[in-house]
């Protein structure tokens, strides 16, 4: 068989979700990368400015104490004490003086000496440096500052020391009639004065500008973004050819095996290809379990009936179809799953159902004819089942009332019996030619005189999830309500040939919350009168307060509905 | 929906045709009935394949019904009742026999509980006809309604508080409303052998929607039954009884 590309089976579902998530993951996977770097970057560019500051810093500071304590002393003693050149003695002038030629060769270092009260003007301090004034001050312990600082649009590394006055500073600031003549005459008497010793003199600080760095580093991480997105696209684009080629083709000629005979009957239901292999899977296993099944009763005799093929899977049990070899009558079989045959819990609920077929007697119920050990041999049940019947739309409107009406009278029958059944669905529902109504399953029914093993060893909810009531799916057995609840999906399914959920897998905690936000019937159909709503609605509860509280009067209510509405069509 | 109560038939095929003929016609859906179905009365075979093929029918165990299987001594019983259980015995079928020890001594159906005699002991067969023993048997079930039977006289029992109740005795067909929380215990009356001065049978029906319950009385031909009585050689006192309901 030739590969058939995979898009005109069906859609690329499962292509679509693995590259949208990658390409999310990817562009998550970039961004995360690009910003680690931009963040590893600047930390390094951080670290270097605060060595470089700190060794300029140190520079000054050896620079300042040779004035201080070598060339100071040495000028006093060659020149007598009360002499004071500025331009050999000053550690303020001398060290700013140096810092400038040195900032002449070396632009990107800013030096500078700031004080609240300088002998020369342009040392006073600006904004910011009249803040740290007031740190240091705060605490004469603090010894040192670095920081990032803004200035004129331009973000600078800061390093900052602070500087006390000592005894030997005090001639030149302390008072203006002590100060050296010289100093007096070259910055005037008034900046510079009234200062004691241990006073905070000024600020030493060296920025370096970073703006220019960080930009740098801004610019290194975009390319990095960059280059991995188009590194993640071209891989992509490989995983896609690999993908396409190893899964997708193949996984086509899959579906397009198991899901030839659908194609042309049903639309595309909801879920990925995965989803559709699962369950034409699901049902291909229990097609291969029934033929398994037949295949090795088929030539089979049980007692003096000829087992033929199966009709249809209860929960518990098979029915197959068989005649009798002594009088060539046409019986139905109940033999219940070989799995449950050989486990003890659910064969004590086998045992229970075909105790219920041996004592209800019900038109609905197939009479039973004997019983051969765990086999059960009832009378011929013809037909085809609801669920077929229900396959291609909903049920016609004539049929509605007589089949509900034979349902609900079942229903209350077994209810009335203390009986609740538990998994009211089509597919155990079969309709034959005569109109008759015959529910050939009960393997998950509960009677109040009899133990319910499903109850007693705490199994959790056993049916299927569909038409379960929510609180079967919370594990609550034994209400008549809960059948109501069942009969109400049976109901909104029949009316509108639709579910009132979507028949998604998903676990039980999901299907709660989906029972409680059903969709309303009139989505399904636009014309359904308020009255058969109504009583769908109510069928429906989500609480089991509100709902029915009995089959009869579900039945009451729907037959005055259908009625109304029969009789505005007449 | 429509249940309808009955009990103590008692083998009266007569009053229990009359009286399904006459429920069947006020449209009921379920049917209990609260035991007692054979002694005393002559028909007890028929009584019980009647309530068999009766449609949505349950039936629970009474002290006769218990008794003509020796699950409970007759020798405790008055010796007309004695005699009657002894000659039932040889009548029944031991297909009828099979059905009757199959029948469940209590029902709980949604909020209501049925039971023959009374909850707490239910094979003890003690009447619940004063304080005592309704508070009893409200302490014993949950339930909102208690419907028994076994007294052979229709009561309406309602808690008023934790301590007190209200009895009120019922006379002829009556309505009346349980659309309330109260608790209630109530009895459905004899359809073969009222003993409340009414020679007429008793029964009750539950209507679900307008959470009333209807007593009815049913008279039905004591003279036939009376014949029978004769003919199968009962003692006599037993079908004189049922001129007067007592």
């Amino acid at each position: 068989m030739p590969l058939r590309r995979h898009g005109q089976i069906s859609t690329t579902n499962l292509k679509q979700r693995f590259f949208l998530w990658s390409t999310l993951i990817l562009i998550g996977g970039g961004l995360l990368l690009s910003v680690l770097s931009f963040w590893n970057t600047r930390r390094l560019l951080m670290a270097e400015a605060m060595a470089k500051s700190e060794v300029i810093l140190q520079e000054v500071e050896a620079i300042r104490s040779y004035v201080k304590e070598e060339l100071r002393p040495k000028m006093n003693e060659l020149h007598g004490p009360d002499t004071f050149i500025i331009e050999a003695m000053s550690t303020t002038y001398i060290s700013t003086t140096i810092m400038e030629r040195f900032a002449q060769s070396m632009p990107n270092y800013i030096y500078r000496r700031a004080s609240l009260n300088p002998h020369n003007p342009r040392n006073l301090a600006d904004s910011f440096e009249e803040e740290m004034f007031d740190w240091f001050e705060a605490d004469s312990g603090r010894s040192f500052w670095q920081g990032v600082v803004k200035k004129n649009g331009e973000a600078f590394f800061v390093s900052m020391v602070p500087d006390y006055f000592a005894a030997p500073c005090l001639p030149c600031h302390s008072k203006v009639e002590d100060a050296p003549q010289s100093l007096i005459d070259r910055y005037g008497p008034k900046g510079g004065f009234r200062f004691q010793a241990g006073d905070l003199a000024g600020i030493d600080s060296v920025a370096i500008p970073v703006s220019a760095s960080l930009r740098e580093a801004w610019q290194g991480s975009f390319v990095i973004f960059i280059i991995t997105l188009g590194g993640s696209f071209v891989l992509l684009w490989l995983l896609n050819l690999l993908f396409q080629h190893l899964v997708i083709e193949r996984l086509g000629v899959m579906l397009s095996l198991v899901a030839e005979k659908k194609r042309e009957t049903s639309v595309p239901g909801p879920g990925d290809e995965l989803d559709v292999l699962h369950a034409s899977l699901g049902s291909l296993h229990s097609y291969v379990r029934s033929a398994r099944k037949g295949a090795a009763l088929q030539p089979n005799f049980i007692g003096d009936y000829v087992v033929r093929q199966p009709i249809v899977a209860g929960a518990m049990s098979w029915l197959y179809s068989a005649y009798s070899v002594r009088s060539e009558d046409k019986v139905a079989l109940k033999i219940g799953f070989a799995e449950v045959l050989q486990n003890p819990l659910y064969r004590s609920c086998l045992d229970t159902e075909l105790q219920l077929f041996e004592t209800m007697s019900h038109p609905c119920l197939p009479r039973v004819r004997e019983r051969l050990d765990d086999v059960l041999v009832l009378e011929e049940v013809s037909g085809r089942s609801l669920s077929s019947l229900l396959s291609k739309g909903r049920l016609a409107d004539q049929l509605l009332l007589p089949i509900f009406s034979q349902l609900c009278d079942l229903t209350a029958s077994l209810h009335a019996a203390g009986i609740v059944h538990h998994d009211l669905r089509p597919q155990i529902l079969m309709l034959d030619e005569k109109g008759l109504l015959r529910l050939i399953d009960m393997g998950l029914a509960a009677s109040d005189q009899l133990p319910d093993p499903i109850v007693a060893a705490g199994l959790g909810p056993q049916g299927d999830l569909v038409y379960m009531a929510p609180e079967l799916i919370q594990g609550k057995r034994g209400d008549p309500r809960s059948d109501i609840y069942g009969l109400g999906v049976l109901l909104f399914l029949a009316m509108t040939g639709h579910l009132p959920f979507s028949e998604e897998r998903k676990s039980s905690q999901n299907w709660l919350q989906h029972k409680e936000q059903m969709i309303p019937p009139k989505k399904y159909r636009a014309g359904l009168s308020a009255g058969l709503e109504q009583v769908i609605l109510k069928a429906l509860s989500f609480e089991r307060k509100k709902r029915y509280q009995w089959v009869e009067d579900l039945w009451e209510d729907l037959e005055q509905a259908g009625k109304q509405i029969k009789e505005k069509n007449d | 929906m429509r249940l309808l109560v009955f009990s103590d038939i008692h083998g009266n095929l007569e009053a229990l045709q009359c009286m399904l003929r006459d429920a069947a016609d006020r449209n009921v859906h379920r049917s209990i009935c609260l035991g007692d179905l054979v002694g005393y009365g002559p028909y007890p075979n028929e009584c019980i394949e009647l309530l068999r093929g009766l449609k949505n029918c349950r039936c629970l165990a009474g002290n006769h019904d218990v008794a003509v299987l020796w699950e409970t001594s007759p020798y405790g019983m008055s010796s007309a009742a004695n005699e009657a259980i002894l000659w039932t015995m040889e009548q029944l079928t031991a297909e009828n026999k099979a059905y009757l020890a199959a029948l469940p001594d209590r029902l709980d159906v949604a909020d209501m509980t049925f039971v023959h005699a009374n909850p707490y002991n239910p094979r003890g067969w003690r009447y619940v006809l004063d304080r005592k023993y309704a508070l009893r048997s409200f302490a014993a079930t949950r339930c909102r309604c208690l419907f028994i039977g076994h007294s052979h006289r229709p009561l309406l029992i309602t808690r008023k508080s934790l301590l007190t109740i209200d009895l009120q005795a019922v006379s002829a067909s009556m309505r009346y409303r349980v659309d309330d929380t109260r608790r209630r215990i109530i009895n459905c009356g004899s359809v073969g052998q009222p003993r409340d001065n009414d020679p007429r049978s008793c029964y009750l029906i539950f209507d679900s929607r307008k959470q009333e319950i209807e007593f009815h009385r049913v008279a039905y031909d004591i003279e036939k039954s009376v014949k029978a009585f004769h003919s199968a050689g009962l003692p006599p006192e037993l079908g004189a009884r049922l001129f007067k309901g007592v």
